[in-house]
């Protein structure tokens, strides 16, 4: 009786979880050992992959040392730099708003992200182009200023676009929090700074670090906004695997270097994952 | 009208805005879209309606869809418009920023193209790798193998077989703003050197090993198409010395030459045409010291879904009255002397599109052997990720 | 009304406005200095509105708050020298115990020496008994613990008043009664004003020397426990603080009586005052013996019999003035009925409250 019923739990479950396992073996996990094998292959003459059992790709892994660099460099930076912008702006949303206008502000954030980032950053192309604010920095006698495809455009790109999936863990954690504690430490004499860094920031990390992870992963794998705000030259991973899959045709070098992305992102994972749980362990308030 | 749309801006405010609804849509017709993606990600779909006229036979013969792959503003679209109006079949577009990202295209498969634009010295290598079949000429009664220039239709022949047919020709050179730079650029020498000192931060180059190390050997005094270690060496050093100083490494020039973001690039004639009509002031100059002449070519993907609508457009677009008009649109020289007939004085006697042989004389031909060469591939790989 | 000097707390024609919505009005009360005082009501009476604007958390529309003999109209929460035990408490969960104790010596100005901090931390801990629970995690304490180390960090900054949210609303009955007699003699101990809100008379009652009785937003009584119920000042009062009979009646003029609903003609109360005409009358169930013979004033019969241990609780119909709930000592025999039995009432006119209906 019991065994059948287990059965029958077993079933359902399996059910439940068998469209997801197939979405991610034929999507995820067939492609990643196809990767694992193309990095260990050859570049066929004319280009593509052929079979050879070699380390050659991951010996030539320092010469995208650069990327690497630019990408490890500007991920964190990027996400640190939309941190500091995101927080007053989650903390505006979820502490000071009226709640009877919060719903909207809140769709504000969300909104302009419904549109594809390309036509957003595109935007920006002509922002910073010769026609946006240089011409009218010109117009106050600032010739020729140039600011598209430099390291701070990206930058600049990268925090608007990512901004969203900043503000929104932020905010979350931001309007759970339990205003009496607020209150509470008021009332122990902690001015309103005090209580901002004693207790506001330190009960949002968890939200803090689900963006900064968040964030910082998704970046490792950015190549639009570097192509289109950086001109090409700012170069991170995902454009040198643009590179190698659309123009040299190095599958076996592109697999190497993604399969070392894969390795990487998945260390900042862990590392974030064990920072955020030790912060939200100490979450779990006995509230009754 | 403000400063800001003022002189020479090509884009008014209204057309920024469309351009970016029909980016919003997914549908992207001009060139800085997928140049600058270097994905050729975005595909323009025009004319989808049928047109009025078209046969229903013929229709379902042809299907009512077909896709061509080929380079930024190197159509006029009014051509596909047409074309959709008299055979029902609409077209779409996807532009592509180099041969090598159409190659990666092609061996990776799955692209849908019934028609593309190879450049000359890719042909034999697709026919290598059985990529294209051979034309069935009967299928392009327009075309005309007598009235071509054979300088450009013979690397579409391989083994005596035809398989693609020029579409044009042209040559890569420099494109400079007069008004902000004031050394003379008459050679890739001066190119890389003003890159570095009048010019810095506003130059751009090709994302596109065969011009990029080309033209940087052709500076040093070396072929444009070596592929000899140590002189792409020192092409790379060069390379990786000017990078600093570049505005951006991209095929898709003309917006920022436009918007003056960039004041020299290097320029594919029909660009160098275009920019110098509506922008006077931007010269186009054949490096003296050597550089690139070009043909491109129509081939049929063997892969392709609908081959009948293929030929279709290209048969279309051989006919020399349909011809002219995408020559006058974008600027680049024929190779067919029925459509040279045709073409207005003032673009036969334009020196940017018809220059004179002397002009040409140091320019080579781009080889079979830099599309493959896996040194140079990992050149302007490595000069990207530096 | 008393001197600010001697109170620890004041209140002059206090009023709370939320937009269109009165919260508290006209609220004046004086809170001695070293008392325990409780603030009752039902929920929605505006005694935690009362206690937030001592705290700090509101600001009063109208009137003046003292702390002290102080006007603390607009002097933020941190500044005040009062300190409250929450609801539900608002430990913060990100610290330990200790931490937790230890967070209003932190915030103090100038900062105080380390060793100080950890010896009144300590001290604070093994007041409320958890001495040597320190080191551990909120989440990782009972409800009961919790509750303590809210008290410990409350009274750890030694504030004139301490302020109790309903602090023991959320633990079971035998915990609950545990705590009110630590509080008591925490009270005691610190010598300090203690001032309660809660909605349980019981507890009010039980705790506290002084209960203020607040309904809708005013104080309706306030007073000593046994006053407060021996003499309530209303049937609010005298309904909401302890069990009542509410008997309809008519008062008499002159040396007349307190004629019931039913007919039955009792003589006026010695303290009733000059109420003439409708009127309800208040008995409390203890008041009220059973009797068996003939004398009784009024006759019923028992419905329910609700045994509680050491008392038992009877509810007997009477015609004409519906349920009477009457107290029976379990040690008196002859109080002891059966559902069913036909029984006299009888009680003392002189333990009836009379209101004007």
């Amino acid at each position: 009786m019991r065994a059948a019923m287990n059965t029958k739990r077993n079933l359902v479950t399996a059910a439940l979880v068998a469209p997801a396992a197939a979405w991610l073996t034929v999507f995820l996990v067939l492609p990643f050992i196809a990767m694992l094998v193309f990095a260990f292959g050859e570049r066929a003459p004319e280009g593509g992959y052929q079979v050879a059992f070699t380390f050659a790709q991951f010996a030539n892994l320092p010469t995208r040392a650069a990327a690497f660099w630019n990408t490890l460099l500007l991920a964190p930076t990027g996400a640190l730099l939309c941190l500091i912008v995101a927080y007053p702006v989650a903390y505006y949303l979820a502490v000071k708003a009226n709640p009877r206008y919060r719903l909207i502000l809140v769709s504000l954030v969300v909104v302009p992200f419904w549109t594809s980032l390309l036509v957003r950053t595109y935007a920006w192309m002509y922002i910073l182009g010769s026609r946006g604010i240089p011409n009218l920095l010109s117009m106050i006698g600032i010739e020729d200023v140039r600011m598209l495809n430099t390291p701070g455009a990206v930058l600049l790109g990268i925090v608007y676009g990512y901004l969203p999936l900043m503000i929104m863990p932020i905010y979350v954690s931001l309007e759970r929090l339990d205003r009496r504690l607020l209150e509470a430490s008021a009332d122990l004499g902690a001015k309103p700074v005090s209580t901002f860094f004693g207790v506001t920031l330190p009960l949002s990390l968890p939200g803090v670090m689900t963006g900064v992870a968040l964030v910082t992963i998704l970046l490792l794998g950015e190549y639009l906004i570097p192509q289109l705000l950086g001109g090409g030259k700012v170069f991170f991973i995902g454009n040198a695997l643009v590179d190698l899959f659309l123009q040299s045709r190095n599958w076996p070098f592109g697999s190497a270097i993604a399969v070392t992305l894969v390795a990487v992102v998945v260390v900042v994972l862990m590392v974030a994952m064990r920072i955020a749980w030790r912060v939200a362990g100490t979450r779990q308030v006995d509230l009754v | 009208m403000t400063k800001w749309y003022r002189d020479n801006a090509p884009i008014t405010a209204d057309r920024l805005a469309d351009e970016l609804m029909r980016l919003k849509r997914g549908s992207v017709t001009r060139r800085h879209f997928l140049g600058v993606t270097g994905l050729g990600l975005a595909t323009a779909v025009l004319a989808r309606q049928p047109g009025l006229f078209n046969s229903t036979a013929f229709a379902e013969e042809l299907g009512t869809q077909m896709s061509i792959a080929t380079w930024p503003n190197y159509h006029d679209p009014a051509t596909f418009e047409a074309f959709t109006a008299a055979t029902g079949v609409a077209v779409e577009v996807n532009v592509f920023g180099s041969n090598e990202e159409m190659l990666a295209k092609l061996q990776a498969g799955g692209t849908g193209w019934d028609l593309f634009v190879p450049t000359n010295y890719t042909i034999s290598t697709y026919v290598k790798l059985g990529l294209i079949d051979e034309l069935d000429m009967a299928k392009l009664p327009k075309y005309d193998a007598s009235t071509e220039n054979p300088r450009f239709t013979n690397e579409g022949i391989v083994d005596g077989k035809t398989y693609a047919v020029p579409k044009n020709w042209g040559t890569t050179g420099i494109a400079v703003n007069s008004s902000k730079i004031k050394t003379p650029v008459a050679s890739w020498k001066d190119f890389f050197e003003v890159a570095m000192t009048e010019a810095d931060g506003r130059t751009m180059v090709h994302d596109y090993q065969l011009t990029t190390i080309g033209n940087a050997l052709v500076s040093l005094g070396f072929s444009f198409n070596s592929v000899k270690p140590e002189e792409l060496a020192k092409a790379e050093e060069l390379l990786i010395k000017v990078k600093p100083h570049l505005y951006a490494i991209n095929s898709d020039y003309q917006p920022a030459m436009r918007a003056t973001d960039a004041w020299m690039t290097m320029c594919w004639t029909n660009d160098g045409a275009q920019l110098n009509r509506d922008m006077p002031e931007i010269k186009f100059v054949l490096g003296k010291d050597g550089g690139e002449i070009w043909s491109d070519f129509y081939a049929i993907p063997n892969s392709a879904a609908n081959k009948a609508a293929g030929y279709a457009l290209l048969n279309y677009l051989m006919a020399p009255e349909n011809a002219v008009k995408e020559h006058i649109a974008n600027g680049a020289p024929t190779t067919d002397s029925r459509v040279m007939k045709l073409l207005p004085a003032e673009v036969t006697s334009n020196k940017i599109v018809y220059p004179d042989e002397a002009a040409l004389t140091p320019l080579e031909f781009g080889a079979a052997v830099t599309l493959t060469d896996p040194g140079r591939a990992e050149l302007m790989a490595r000069f990207k990720a530096a | 009304m008393t001197s600010a000097s001697t109170n620890d707390i004041e209140f002059r024609s206090v009023a709370k406005r939320y937009g269109s919505v009165t919260a508290v009005s006209d609220i004046n009360l004086a809170v001695p200095q070293g008392a325990f005082v409780a603030l009752l009501g039902p929920s929605g009476c505006g005694k935690t509105t009362c206690l937030r604007m001592i705290g700090g958390f509101e600001q009063p529309s109208e009137g003046m708050v003292y702390i002290g003999g102080q006007p603390m109209n607009g002097v933020p929460a941190y500044r005040r020298p009062v300190n409250m035990v929450f609801q539900q408490y608002a430990l913060f969960p990100h610290l330990d115990v200790e931490q937790n104790v230890a967070y209003g010596l932190k915030q103090m100005r100038p900062r105080a020496a380390t060793a100080e901090i950890v010896r009144r931390t300590q001290e604070a801990l093994e007041m409320v008994r958890l001495g040597g629970f320190g080191k551990r995690r909120i989440h990782e304490m009972s409800g009961g613990q919790q509750q303590r180390v809210a008290l410990a960090r409350a009274i750890v900054n030694k504030p004139k008043v301490l302020l109790l949210d309903e602090p023991l609303a959320a633990l079971d009955k035998k915990l609950r009664t545990a705590m009110q007699i630590e509080l008591q003699s925490l009270q005691r101990e610190l010598g300090i004003t203690f001032l309660l809100v809660t909605h349980d008379q019981e507890e009010a009652l039980s705790m506290s020397d002084l209960v203020c009785v607040m309904s809708t937003g005013r104080v309706v009584q306030m007073g000593p426990p046994q006053e407060i119920y021996d003499r309530p000042a209303s049937l609010f009062v005298a309904d909401f603080v302890g069990k009542t009979n509410r008997i309809a009646a008519t008062i008499e003029p002159g040396a007349g009586s307190v004629r019931l609903a039913n007919g039955v003609g009792l003589s006026k109360p010695a303290r009733a005052n000059g109420t003439v005409g409708a009127a309800m009358v208040a008995v409390r169930p203890e008041a009220i013996s059973l009797v068996r013979n003939g004398t009784a004033t009024l006759q019923g019969t028992v419905t329910h019999r609700m045994f509680l241990g050491s008392t038992v609780e009877y509810s007997v119909e009477v015609e004409g003035l519906g349920d009477f709930l009457v107290t029976a000592d379990r040690r008196n025999e002859s109080e002891l009925a059966e559902p069913g039995e036909r029984i006299g009432l009888n009680f003392d006119p002189n333990a009836m409250h009379v209101f004007p209906a």
